[in-house]
């Protein structure tokens, strides 16, 4: 949706599949003119480049589904998180001699263009195709190549990043709401407040340090409760998140590379997970419900 | 610009009325800076206990407080606290409206001062701090209602040379004791436990402490001499996934800067409180 508006694909130009053909966010990329179907090899077969938007847990599944179809013209995006570029590639090669994986983190404001994305190429991948999907990914917000073993602090960062934010957002309208504004408002100027000083950010040359300084007069209101954030260890708080996220990113990759049981078991362990597992709204996990809960499933 | 009065001619005589540590840390700056020879600076204290030092300076000394007042053009007060008013008291009749009385008392505001010297008096009020003595001090200073520019000027002049020396408002002065007064001792207590730190991993303690020190001058060093702010400085040592960034995180645990805050606050609301006594 968010690279479709950004006008740099023309909408019948993607292909989107998903077993499950009632969910919204079909009806609403069908409204686009997205082309859909509920054959992923369909979506292989017309594509370029191909973005596997599935649940980690999920991907091996589908790279042995469309393993087959995947041609050397064909660039695989894997967008799951703690799933690395080489269990990809060692995947696909029995399928393919050269497969191309770019492995991609990015986070839920590329819906609004305002996405954090980075990327790291994987053995086949040319520059020209990471150029691609920089040029494709700096549509929807800022994108930039790293590293591969950078991408779980990203994720700890700027993957996780909005949670922390919108729980930031949820508590300083609860705090706008004790001293007495309406809820509505105090979201709306919390969520503006975060925006622009986060716009400043990027705009300045400035610590945010100094930047911070700047709000500060002496004796101020604004220093007074920025005591209050040091009190409560504000800062080290946000640093424990971040190393925690990073670091669970690194555990479940680290579990999903222990492949142990057969794959038979993982499956039907995963089939029931999945299905108690309550839907989010994005469109990753809706194709991965999806998967599951249709009893016409593909294979 | 330099100011009227005829500072650095032998006109100028300086006095000072109590010679404790922090009156002898002003002298020497003086005395480094070449502005007044010492044979035109008079001391006075109780005893000689403290005088023998100013002595050895050049400066001249008496036991006798109206003598330098007399004597002195410029007069500074560096009692302790409980002792200025009885001195006060004892040298009022000799001020005259020619005299300039800077005081570096504790808690003692220029309306008290100025209650009890003569009302045309030339007053002000100077919070010096600890490292004055070594000429790295941070002093600041404010004018009571007779002293002007020139007197303003004039000790900015002279007490350069002990360190950072700013003219403000008066209710910063308590602030200044709270961060910079007291604040030498937090920065004490900052080196002595970078030192048991460094000692738990294994290195000798006098090389400790002595590498803690230049840290923490060299640190200081950087900050004034660049005027960058020091969250980029901070920032700058800080290489990603390295040793200081880890560090730091233990630092922002345990709520360094809030606790750093609570001290300031702390010092400054008692040095109010204390001011009021």
């Amino acid at each position: 949706r968010a690279v479709s508006f950004a006008g740099v694909l023309a909408a019948h130009k993607i292909t989107a599949s998903s077993p499950d053909t009632d969910l919204p966010t079909v009806s609403g990329l069908r409204k686009m003119g997205v082309n859909f179907t509920v054959s992923n090899k369909d979506t292989v077969k017309s594509s370029d480049v191909l973005f596997l938007a599935v649940k980690p847990p999920i991907i091996p599944f589908i790279l042995e589904e469309v393993g087959p179809d995947i041609e050397a013209r064909h660039i695989v995006v894997s967008c799951a998180a703690g799933v690395t570029i080489s269990s990809i590639e060692k995947k696909l090669s029995t399928f393919c001699p050269t497969p191309k994986v770019i492995r991609c983190m990015t986070n839920t404001p590329v819906i609004v263009r305002e996405g954090a994305t980075v990327y790291a190429t994987g053995t086949h991948a040319d520059v020209e195709d990471g150029k691609l999907l920089e040029q494709l990914m700096a549509s929807v917000g800022f994108c930039t190549e790293v590293e591969e073993d950078l991408i779980d602090a990203v994720t700890g960062l700027s993957g996780s990043g909005p949670a922390y934010a919108f729980t930031a957002l949820d508590a300083l309208a609860d705090g706008g709401v004790k001293m007495g504004l309406p809820r509505r408002l105090a979201v709306r100027l919390g969520a503006q407040a975060l925006l622009g000083a986060a716009k400043m950010l990027l705009e300045s040359e400035q610590h945010p340090g100094q930047l911070k300084d700047n709000v500060c007069s002496p004796g101020g209101a604004t220093i007074h409760a920025l005591h209050f954030l040091e009190s409560g260890g504000f800062r080290s708080l946000l640093i424990n998140a971040v190393e925690a996220s990073c670091i669970r990113t690194r555990e479940l990759q680290h579990l999903a590379d222990q492949e142990k049981i057969s794959p038979a078991a993982i499956k039907k362990t995963l089939l029931d997970k999945v299905k108690l597992e309550s839907p989010s709204l994005s469109v990753a996990s809706a194709s991965k419900v999806s998967l599951f809960t249709n009893k016409s499933k593909k294979n | 610009a330099w100011p009227r009065v005829a500072m650095e001619a032998p006109e100028l005589w300086v006095g000072f009325v109590g010679a404790g540590r922090m009156a002898g840390g002003l002298v020497r700056g003086l005395l480094q800076a070449g502005k007044v020879p010492a044979s035109n600076i008079l001391a006075s204290a109780p005893s000689d206990k403290n005088l023998d030092a100013w002595r050895e300076l050049g400066c001249r000394t008496t036991h006798c407080n109206l003598e330098v007042v007399h004597r002195s053009t410029l007069v500074f007060l560096a009692t302790k606290p409980h002792i200025l008013p009885g001195v006060l008291e004892e040298i009022r009749p000799a001020v005259g409206s020619h005299h300039i009385v800077v005081s570096l008392v504790a808690g003692v505001t220029i309306q008290t001062l100025q209650r009890l010297l003569p009302p045309w008096t030339k007053v002000l009020r100077i919070m010096p701090n600890l490292p004055c003595v070594v000429q790295a001090g941070a002093m600041v200073f404010s004018r009571g209602s007779n002293a002007g520019d020139e007197e303003a000027a004039l000790l900015k002049s002279l007490l350069s040379s002990c360190g950072l020396c700013e003219e403000v408002p008066e209710s910063y002065i308590d602030i200044h004791t709270g961060l910079s007064g007291s604040g030498v001792a937090y920065v004490y207590l900052f080196a002595e436990a970078l030192a048991e730190g460094a000692v738990k991993m294994g290195m000798p303690g006098a090389l400790a402490s002595r590498i803690a020190a230049q840290t923490l001058l060299g640190a200081a060093k950087m900050l004034l001499e660049t005027g960058e702010h020091p969250a980029k400085l901070r920032g700058d040592v800080c290489t990603p996934g390295g040793t200081t960034i880890y560090a730091l995180h233990q630092l922002e645990k345990g709520a360094l800067r809030a606790t750093v805050m609570d001290a300031v606050e702390a010092a400054t609301n008692r040095a109010c409180d204390m001011a009021k006594d």
